[in-house]
């Protein structure tokens, strides 16, 4: 009888965010599959069935491709980079030294502001000329024009620096928490058998960070598929589609042509590729997870 | 256990439901039988806050003639962020009562029937006088005989320049009538290159890559970007009078350098004309409100162009929407707002010239006002106004400046080429 009482409690819990789910994730989730197969202008009244064809269309489209491409690069420069610096960060920080909690808080301090506030700091610190960057590397003998969101081969991997800089908070947080869980003892065995700090590292460290290694890098492969406010702020797309991005095409489809439809399939196509990067991450994962669960 | 989970679940579901019901008929209804007004504008912490409080000023006056109003002004703040958030509204099947209607996407609201025909109500009010107000800025909101918004106040775009800089330069101030050469030269003179700079310390007119920017120079040259039914690009926007203006203004940037590139005006974080770096700027009526806080010794003149006087406006009217159920109380407070002594209430600030004539006229006797209210017969109605997707067209016409300044592409073959993707994107459904 208590048990029955217990889980009754716990279902009353879980209860407001299973609604908040529901009606705002599953059910919207529901409605753009269902105004993906349609014609379906914002406003207009002459809404038709159309099957596939906006996803034929969009898939066809070279400047949705052109943004897919541009999204995929980013992920592949910003997921990388983001784990090995955050790890990096996340290791100085573990260390026993007087002040660290403040260095914790300076590197967290990007994910508590606002992303637009952020992008605005950000165009200063690329400005030609007189932006921080440049300023920098004028001193260090460069021209010091280097015009960072203005050259379309350059203003994606700007936003690629930025959003690591935004993305370094919590993902250090994540890998200190890993770091934090991993037992002294094996350390202390290592270092009795004579391993130094980069064998610890590497055979120790390393394999039981493994969970927390793929819970980060499904996170931050969905959240680079998902990059929006910079561009919006920063780019607008530009300079000649080169910050196009997958999120912000499908904003100018829904709210500059209120084209619901399409937007809702590229939605769509948008959920198959991070679900199916996400499968393939799993599966990729699978062994090491088990190796790194026999090892628990 | 799985049932009791069900239904927990469902309960909660039902509570929010119903609250969320409840919420939307207390915020329609008011308490105590007042009628609440809904008034979307595009106000918020962005908007001068003196302008702010004459707003507040003339909403509690309304209130005060109307016992049991009350007039809710939804602020909708954030560039390009008031249409698609006003939409959602219709979508949602809550719009407010009354809108303030941006010209520049008026088509948007008045091709999908969502406002209301004032024409009838204008007709049954003998209090209301529409040729109070300039023609041609009614005529924005106007389809036929329908009209779709009171217009409250606007202003053309003009040619802005910084005296002092000029004095300095020994350059001498725009005429009436001035050419684009004359502009030109007047832009070399005043651009300043120092020694061991890379670029030049001041610029002779600030370019920016935003349409309305450069959409008059086009029409003074006699093109345009589109078909007078608004339906086609091709021919317009790559009309040999349009290509040569698009060459004119790049040109202004990369071979004469008397404009900031792209990044140099976007990235610079201030207005470079405000800052004393650009010494002239194409503008509309609202920088005054800045420049006159720096004391700036500003002058206006109107689009250099060959023979050809005009220049294009930006205005805000009061519409109702159709789905209002308080469309009487909705038209006396347009009225009221577009009234003589609210408006000279609310220009008192600057920010705009009022619609209404004589209220504009109230304000004239200034060097710049009378500039400016000399371009009003000039000034047409913008693209979006008439063209619903026009906004796209926008995005396009950015694009191809960015193809040529940041890309190299020749100027015909980007015309061409974003010619023939506007007409793409206006021919679909």
């Amino acid at each position: 009888m208590s048990a029955k009482r217990t889980h009754w409690h716990g279902y009353l819990f879980v209860a407001p965010a299973t609604v908040y789910l529901v009606v705002f994730s599953l059910v919207p989730m529901a409605v753009a599959a269902y105004l993906s197969l349609h014609h379906w202008p914002l406003l207009g009244k002459e809404r038709w069935f159309v099957g596939l064809a906006n996803y034929a269309q969009a898939l066809g489209d070279p400047f949705f491709r052109g943004a897919f491409w541009n999204t995929v690069v980013f992920a592949a420069l910003a997921v990388p980079l983001g784990l090995v610096s955050s790890l990096a960060v996340a290791v100085l920080v573990n260390q026993r030294l007087r002040g660290v909690t403040v260095f914790r808080t300076l590197y967290y301090v990007p994910a508590v502001s606002s992303g637009v506030a952020v992008s605005m700091v950000w165009i200063w610190i690329f400005l030609p000329h007189d932006g921080l960057i440049n300023t920098v590397l004028k001193w260090l003998g460069g021209a010091g024009d280097v015009d960072f969101l203005g050259d379309p081969s350059l203003a994606l991997p700007a936003l690629v620096l930025m959003s690591l800089w935004m993305g370094l908070g919590p993902r250090m947080v994540i890998f200190l928490a890993g770091l934090q869980g991993i037992p002294h003892s094996l350390y202390e065995s290592a270092e009795i058998d004579g391993a130094g700090p980069w064998q610890r590292f590497r055979h120790i460290t390393l394999p039981m960070l493994v969970p927390t290694t793929f819970f980060v890098l499904v996170t931050s492969t969905i959240s680079a598929f998902q990059l929006f406010t910079q561009v919006y702020v920063m780019t607008k797309g530009g300079p000649r589609r080169a910050t196009d991005v997958v999120v912000y095409h499908i904003y100018k489809e829904a709210w500059h042509k209120f084209a619901i439809g399409s937007a809702s399939a590229q939605s769509y196509i948008l959920l198959a590729v991070i679900v199916a990067i996400s499968v393939l991450q799993f599966r990729l994962m699978r062994r090491r997870l088990r190796e790194a669960a026999e090892q628990w | 256990m799985r049932r009791a989970a069900w239904i927990i679940v469902m309960l909660v579901l039902a509570v929010t439901v119903a609250l969320a019901v409840w919420a939307h008929r207390a915020g329609r209804g008011g308490e105590g039988g007042t009628i609440v007004l809904r008034v979307a504008n595009w106000g918020g912490p962005g908007v001068d806050p003196s302008l702010m409080r004459i707003e507040r000023e003339i909403r509690e006056a309304f209130e005060r003639r109307h016992g049991n109003v009350r007039v809710q002004v939804e602020n909708i703040p954030g560039a390009g962020q008031y249409v698609p958030k006003l939409l959602m509204m219709y979508v949602a099947g809550n719009p407010p009562d009354v809108i303030m209607l941006d010209a520049s996407s008026a088509a948007v609201f008045i091709d999908n029937d969502l406002l209301v025909d004032l024409a009838p109500l204008i007709a049954a009010d003998a209090s209301f006088r529409l040729d109070a107000y300039f023609p041609n800025v009614v005529d924005i909101a106007r389809r036929g005989e329908a009209l779709y918004a009171i217009p409250g106040d606007f202003t053309p775009m003009v040619m802005m320049y910084n005296k002092r800089l000029f004095r300095e330069a020994g350059v001498p101030l725009p005429r009436p009538g001035w050419t684009r050469q004359e502009f030109l030269e007047a832009a070399r003179a005043l651009t300043v290159h120092e020694p061991g700079r890379p670029v030049p310390t001041r610029y002779g007119f600030k370019f920016e890559n935003w349409m309305p920017g450069w959409l008059p120079w086009i029409w003074a040259a006699g093109g345009d970007v589109l078909s007078p039914d608004g339906r086609h690009a091709v021919g317009y926007l790559d009309s040999p009078q349009t290509i040569e203006t698009i060459r004119f203004l790049v040109d202004l940037v990369r071979q004469h350098r008397v404009a900031p590139s792209l990044s140099e005006t976007a990235a610079a974080g201030v207005d470079l004309f405000r800052d004393g770096r650009a010494a002239m700027t194409l503008t509309g009526h609202w920088s005054l409100v800045e420049y006159r806080v720096d004391q700036m010794d500003v002058g206006v003149a109107g689009i250099p162009g060959d023979g050809r006087h005009v220049t294009v406006m930006y205005e805000a009217g009061a519409a109702i929407s159709r789905a209002s159920p308080h469309r009487d109380l909705a038209w006396d407070y347009i009225t009221y707002r577009s009234s003589a002594a609210v408006q000279a209430k609310m220009l008192a600030t600057g920010v705009a010239i009022s619609a209404h004539r004589e209220v504009a006229r109230s304000f004239a006797g200034t060097e710049v006002e009378d500039a400016f209210l000399a371009e009003v017969p000039y000034a047409r109605r913008p693209w979006g106004a008439a063209v619903e997707r026009y906004e796209l067209v926008e995005d396009l016409g950015r694009e191809m400046i960015e193809d040529i300044l940041s890309g190299g592409v020749d100027v015909e073959a980007a015309a061409r080429r974003t010619a023939a993707l506007v007409e793409a994107e206006l021919g679909r459904p």
